[in-house]
């Protein structure tokens, strides 16, 4: 830290606590951490959470120091986000807002300092989440991700990619309906909660087509039967790992 | 129409909103929440209905933000970030509902001062800014500006260093008082950048408070003049539109004193009965 920038006040001299040009919000971006960050990505239903944690016990099996980050799950921020769901409260900018501090809370506590020391860092939803319901919502796709420029930008972001149909048979099959949110209600686009839910998944998967080009993100074939999707997906991740042997927690 | 400092948002439709927004800008122990209460009554007294609010009053965010300050664990970019979220839940649910109501809100404090202490605990400006781009930009600024030296009394024999007004997240080494000056200093030094990029109007905050209480209500009643100028002019032509419609109600239709042409009066008859707003078979009645 520099004392003295030039900045004086009265009696007083400025130390400036970071400038502006070494920002954090730069630094999370461009960093090359020890640790790597992968990241699952898809609509409810594609089957990422399954692949996840079967990546989660390969990965512990093979000695690696293995961390899971879920969206939406800081200590400090769930519950103002549960209670905006629950009394309906949110708009899709608040929608929106109350997410990205979250993540950022995430970001700050877990994913940097883990990524620092060396872990591999598992995210169930990262900021394509967002980027793809904000947008649906009807948020600026500028704003959005410059609304995110504070993440670290992960070595491996998994798309698993399904049709829309095949999602909703495998949701309906475990329980009735949808939650208000998550079937986009708030949009009023349909009074019935499985139709909302066809229309809004329907734009979000509009929003990850176009998301593949523009971040690089590795397509999956969510249709294939998982054990097929998982060989594939750990033949990836062990490229990345190859060259991060001191990685491995035990031998 | 009112304008955003960039991107608008979906829910929010820019037509209407006719109030007028004043913020009160300044640094912490400049005043600003005393200046608030004498203007309220102020306003409300000359017959304005008035909305004020301030951080962290957003029944969204505000519990939370306040429960995370309590512990130590609140990290620079998600502080930032909750607070966006609850001037966003305000600015949709207070704000523009109030403008459109055509009431004056008295904001304690507004962006600026979220983005000075976002900027001060090292984020990007330019991220910051993109973040508060949605939102409206306000009929006037008045940033109570207060140097350090004459801060430091005013808050030590008060109330005392706070630890979030002493900025000690961002000095942790250091002792309270050494840790207010620079955390302060350093907003006011990004206060007076922003100063000039969003045109604020400077208040000496040095003064006592009835000195800088008369100087803020002599530029709120120019701003409110200038557009009770325009309500009047508003009024006269109203009253001026009435006036001709009440000649146009109580002439006769069948005016012995006019000389109609006869083939004009039957298609005259149901354009005054129009214009009368459907009151107009007094027209007939009167023959």
């Amino acid at each position: 830290m520099e004392i003295g920038s030039g900045v004086r006040i009265g009696p007083f001299e400025v130390f400036a606590p970071l400038q502006p040009a070494t920002s954090m919000i730069r630094q999370y971006g461009e960093h090359h951490f020890p640790g790597r960050l992968i990241v699952v990505e898809g609509i409810d239903g594609s089957g990422k959470s399954t692949q996840l944690s079967l990546l989660h016990k390969w990965l512990e099996s093979k000695g690696y120091g293995v961390v899971f980050s879920e969206w939406n799950s800081s200590p400090l921020v769930k519950d103002t986000t549960k209670y905006g769901k629950k009394k309906k409260m949110l708009t899709p900018a608040t929608f929106s807002l109350i997410h990205s501090t979250d993540f950022a809370d995430r970001t700050e506590r877990s994913i940097l300092p883990l990524l620092k020391a060396g872990a591999v860092v598992l995210c169930d939803r990262y900021i394509y989440t967002a980027f793809a319901r904000d947008v649906a919502r009807g948020m600026d796709r500028e704003w959005v991700r410059d609304l995110y420029g504070f993440a670290v930008q992960p070595a491996i972001a998994f798309y698993f990619r399904v049709p829309l149909e095949t999602a909703i048979h495998r949701l309906l099959d475990g329980r009735d309906g949808f939650k208000f949110y998550e079937a986009g209600m708030d949009l009023n686009l349909s009074d019935d909660s499985v139709e909302s839910f066809r229309l809004f998944q329907g734009r979000i998967l509009a929003e990850y087509e176009k998301m593949i080009p523009e971040f690089g993100l590795t397509v999956i074939d969510a249709t294939l039967p998982i054990e097929t999707q998982q060989s594939q997906v750990r033949h990836i991740v062990r490229t990345h790992l190859d060259h991060a042997k001191e990685l491995r927690v035990r031998p | 129409m009112r304008t955003t400092y960039g991107k608008s948002l979906p829910s929010t439709r820019l037509d209407n909103l006719g109030g007028k927004l004043i913020v009160i800008e300044g640094t912490d122990g400049a005043g600003r929440s005393t200046q608030i209460d004498l203007l309220k009554p102020w306003l409300e007294e000359l017959g304005h209905a008035v909305v004020d609010t301030g951080m962290t009053r957003s029944p969204l965010a505000g519990d939370g933000i306040r429960r995370a300050k309590e512990g130590n664990n609140l990290g620079r970019v998600t502080q930032s970030l909750f607070y966006a979220t609850d001037f966003v839940d305000r600015l949709e649910n207070e704000i523009v509902p109030a403008l459109r109501a055509g009431f004056i809100v008295l904001t304690d404090r507004y962006i600026y001062s979220l983005m000075a202490r976002a900027i001060v605990r090292g984020m990007d400006p330019h991220w910051i800014r993109s973040i508060y781009s949605v939102a409206l930009k306000p009929d006037a600024v008045f940033y109570l500006r207060l140097g350090i030296d004459q801060l430091l009394p005013r808050v030590i024999f008060t109330r005392g260093f706070d630890y979030w007004e002493s900025g000690m997240d961002l000095y942790p080494g250091h002792d309270m008082y050494d840790s207010f000056c620079n955390y302060q200093a350093a907003l006011l030094a990004e206060f007076d950048r922003l100063s000039s990029e969003f045109n604020f109007q400077l208040v000496d905050a040095a003064r006592d408070a009835k000195t800088v209480c008369e100087q803020l209500k002599e530029n709120i009643l120019q701003l409110l003049e200038k557009d009770s100028r325009k309500s009047f002019m508003a009024k006269v032509y109203d009253e001026s539109a009435a006036r001709t419609l009440r000649e146009v109600r109580e002439r006769p239709v069948f005016d012995t004193r006019v000389e109609h042409p006869v083939g004009v009066v039957p298609g005259l008859a149901p354009a005054v009965a129009r214009a009368t707003n459907g009151n107009g078979h007094y027209a007939f009645h009167q023959k």
